[in-house]
């Protein structure tokens, strides 16, 4: 797979734009999870993961490709989500607890048309529970803890991706789990 | 072993593949021995396992459609002008 990535790139450098749409096709559910996760909101997802893949098509000349591609795409992903936190208006927390209740509407509706074992009632609560301690984690320990534990990057992957150094993702991730196990423990 | 800073510390070096074997050693004696860590790193272990199980979601519908419609347009090849 990795090969194909890596002829369809040769491609889109050589300025053939629709090489490129295998590329997104390949990526976008991936993009689009990470910057879910990374924004706790389908709407900024979105818009956050459509902007990344236009940027990495208009940067496709500054891709070195002997790298891994899916490291600077995710890097690119990984700063616009980081970015796009730190111009949030206030007002905009007001917006994201209303949006937080979709999952319960989703939910109550679940719940008047079918009957729902109880266990997987309780694992839903603790499904959106869990997203959203996840969402409120500082967003230096939050990309880690998804790059690591969501998307399988491995450690060495994830300082590649983030370009910090390997042993600053190791006490991030470390606070990241300690702050994570303080919110869920009494689960 | 110090609970708060050595056993916690080598809990995440365990958690990471960084453990060596005298460390693994020293930290299950450790754990065998205390109560308050063995909880400590139950609920790593706990919390660890939760973060994995969160759902998969999808990009919407037409996602790649869209990203390419908003790409900015190829530059065209100069025609040849007889």
């Amino acid at each position: 797979m990795d090969l194909m990535i890596k002829e369809k790139i040769k491609q889109v450098k050589k300025g053939d734009q629709s090489a490129f749409e295998d590329v997104v096709t390949f990526y976008q559910h991936k993009i689009y999870q990470h910057c879910y996760r990374m924004l706790g909101n389908a709407h900024e997802a979105e818009d956050i993961a459509q902007e990344a893949f236009i940027r990495a098509y208009t940067n496709i000349d500054s891709y070195d490709i002997n790298r891994k591609f899916s490291t600077w795409l995710y890097r690119i992903a990984t700063n616009l989500t980081i970015d796009r936190i730190r111009k949030r208006k206030p007002d905009y927390y007001l917006d994201a607890e209303v949006k937080g209740t979709d999952g319960l509407n989703m939910y109550s509706q679940l719940e008047s048309d079918t009957i729902l074992p109880e266990a997987e009632v309780e694992n839903l609560e603790l499904k959106s529970y869990i997203h959203h301690e996840i969402s409120e984690l500082p967003p230096k320990y939050r990309s880690i803890i998804i790059l690591r534990y969501l998307e399988e990057f491995s450690l060495q992957e994830i300082s590649d991706i983030l370009d910090i150094p390997l042993g600053t993702v190791k006490t991030r991730i470390h606070r990241g789990r300690e702050a994570l196990r303080k919110k869920l423990r009494h689960v | 072993m110090n609970c708060d800073k050595e056993a916690i510390m080598l809990m995440h070096k365990y958690f990471d593949g960084d453990l060596t074997k005298s460390e693994e050693a020293s930290l299950r004696e450790h754990l065998e021995g205390c109560e308050a860590c063995q909880k400590h790193f139950h609920e790593l272990k706990r919390t660890i396992t939760w973060v994995q199980s969160a759902e998969k979601v999808s990009a919407p519908e037409g996602f790649t459609s869209k990203v390419m419609d908003n790409l900015p347009r190829e530059k065209r090849r100069i025609s040849y002008i007889r």
